[in-house]
């Protein structure tokens, strides 16, 4: 099978070529180390039946009764709190965001604990995007910024800075980091910034390119001429591109570091073209966004309490829920937050009823109180899912789920059922 | 017995084995390899006097956890990289300035030797973690 789209990463790899038999993959071409995994290893370590806890243990049950046990924690739960989403397709989303908006309840995806705060940044200050084909044909300076693509993208470099461009000849790669990452390595420039001053380097190079002499020897570790020669190349390249990673959003500084790097963006256009990028980790968390946003006109953190959508990071977002134990039920879909929280957040999972949707064993499937099996998207059924560019693309479905296992989509709209006849709605 | 600790800037991210192993499965024992490691310049192992992938107590403010320390290029001295996933997160606190983003970046903790100590499974980390919250 050809032209499968790849589900691990936000570039959403396009070319994958699956090899299957007798129901089953056997061989995958083009693929990164991620993605070989994502086809190759689809079927391993899976939740294989539905269980509910009871008395401590998990206890195999039809599709129909858990789906019943999540409907009575749904039904029965005065705040509930929908997350993840971020790795399946739209369809999920909207079945997702029926359901809170059933119950009065939340709904957040991982964004919330990814590029959250770059969003809160482009809400306040807009972002010049670019899309990553023209980053490979037009582009002649890219810097991944707090990102480390060779870990987390392996094919980004490959397949859109080192790839020929149509009207580029000569293309540079810079590295900012505070560390000499994996991606550092095979840049022509590495810039290492002091941890924490992200904004400080960020402001001094926009001070720098607005024609501002700075009455200061260095910024964040970086000498003053350091900065001046970087500000005079950004300010020379014909296409600039900066790609952000959560170097920038998970430190202090947050969603004001994204705003200095758009800002910078800004003013550089107005020496060159430049544009910016998130470097989205999950497949579809730019889909999780895009699909809250059509939906309730808000990309995350959405709550429905007052029975119309309210936007509050910080309140209504997933780790603030769980750490001032707002809400008293949880259904996870593709998401691991009991693996991927603080612990002062997984503390509160173990103290309220979970439902976990998911197609793999993970941590939240240990503290869930329903675990019901999901198909792999982009494996076992179809769906759209949006490249971190913003580019939607059809996701093929290789093989089959195993018995009795449905898409997420599904699931969700048995449980929308089941509750909207226990509520009488 | 005191032992020497290092105050290192803690700061987790992404890495190709981390996320390989998680698509592969969360509760196999290439998952836990993976992530229960901590990073740090050869230095800093010096100091600590720990072997290479022997253990090690990472602690914040936040909570502490035993991991296996690694030499890493690239990791300057004063900082401490682990794979993000249940081991860094059991030292990262829950505080999002009201962004919703806790801070898993840039965290001060102290790396101290752990001999004899064995690291926790994602299962055992858990329960502790649900029994704290009990």
């Amino acid at each position: 099978m050809g032209r499968v789209i790849c589900s691990f990463c936000g570039c959403l790899c396009d070319d994958i070529e699956v090899g299957v038999q007798d129901g089953r993959i056997v061989s995958v071409r083009n693929a990164c180390a991620l993605g070989r995994v994502r086809f190759l290893e689809w079927d391993r370590d899976r939740l294989r039946h539905p269980t509910v806890l009871r008395g401590g243990e998990y206890v195999q049950v039809p599709l129909s009764e858990a789906i019943d046990r999540a409907a009575e924690i749904v039904s029965s739960a005065r705040r509930l709190l929908v997350y993840g989403l971020s790795s399946t397709e739209n369809d999920a989303h909207r079945e997702a965001y029926r359901l809170a908006e059933l119950v009065g309840g939340v709904v957040d995806n991982t964004s919330s604990v990814c590029h959250g705060p770059s969003i809160l940044a482009v809400q306040q200050s807009g972002i010049p995007v670019v899309s990553l084909a023209e980053v490979r044909n037009r582009a002649d300076l890219v810097i991944y910024w707090g990102a480390n693509p060779v870990a987390a993208h392996p094919r980004h470099i490959q397949r859109f800075v080192r790839a020929e461009g149509a009207f580029v000849r000569d293309r540079e790669l810079w590295v900012v980091d505070v560390r000499r990452s994996e991606t550092a390595r095979v840049a022509d420039r590495f810039v290492r910034v002091q941890p924490g001053s992200d904004l400080e380097v960020l402001s001094a190079l926009r001070a720098i390119v607005n024609g501002h002499t700075l009455d200061v020897s260095s910024v964040g570790g970086l000498a003053m001429s350091e900065l001046s020669e970087l500000a005079e190349r950004m300010q020379s390249a014909q296409y600039g591109v900066i790609f952000f990673g959560l170097g920038l959003t998970q430190t202090g500084g947050r969603h004001h570091n994204v705003d200095a790097a758009i800002r910078l963006v800004q003013d550089l256009n107005s020496h060159a073209r430049w544009g910016l990028l998130p470097m989205r980790g999950h497949y579809n968390v730019t889909g999780a966004n895009d699909t809250s946003t059509w939906q309730t006109g808000y990309p995350f953190a959405v709550d429905f309490a007052r029975g119309y959508p309210r936007y509050q990071p910080g309140e209504y977002s997933a780790v603030d829920m769980l750490v001032n134990r707002e809400c008293d039920a949880v259904v996870n879909v593709a998401a691991d937050p009991a693996a991927h929280f603080p612990r002062e957040a997984v503390r509160h999972l173990g103290r309220i009823p979970v439902v976990n949707i998911d197609p793999k064993k993970n941590m939240t499937s240990l503290v869930a109180s329903v675990n019901i099996p999901a198909a792999v998207a982009g494996v076992e059924c179809d769906g759209i899912a949006v490249r971190m560019d913003g580019l939607p693309l059809y996701l093929k479905k290789a093989v089959d789920p195993p018995p009795d296992v449905l898409p997420d989509r599904e699931v969700l709209a048995e449980i929308y059922v089941k509750v909207a006849e226990e509520l009488g709605r | 017995m005191t032992s020497v600790g290092v105050r290192l800037l803690l700061v987790t991210g992404r890495t190709v084995r981390q996320g390989r192993a998680l698509e592969s499965g969360k509760l196999q024992q290439e998952y836990m390899d993976s992530v229960a490691v901590c990073e740090v310049d050869r230095t800093t192992l010096r100091v600590l006097g720990v072997t290479d992938g022997g253990p090690v107590r990472v602690e914040t403010i936040h909570g502490s956890v035993v991991v296996r320390c690694r030499v890493r290029e690239g990791v300057d001295p004063g900082i401490a990289f682990m794979p993000c996933g249940p081991y860094a997160n059991a030292v990262t606190g829950g505080h999002t300035a009201t962004t919703g983003m806790p801070e898993f970046k840039g965290i001060d903790a102290v790396v101290l030797p752990a001999p004899g100590e064995g690291v926790p499974t994602p299962e055992e980390l858990l329960r502790a973690q649900l029994e704290e919250g009990a």
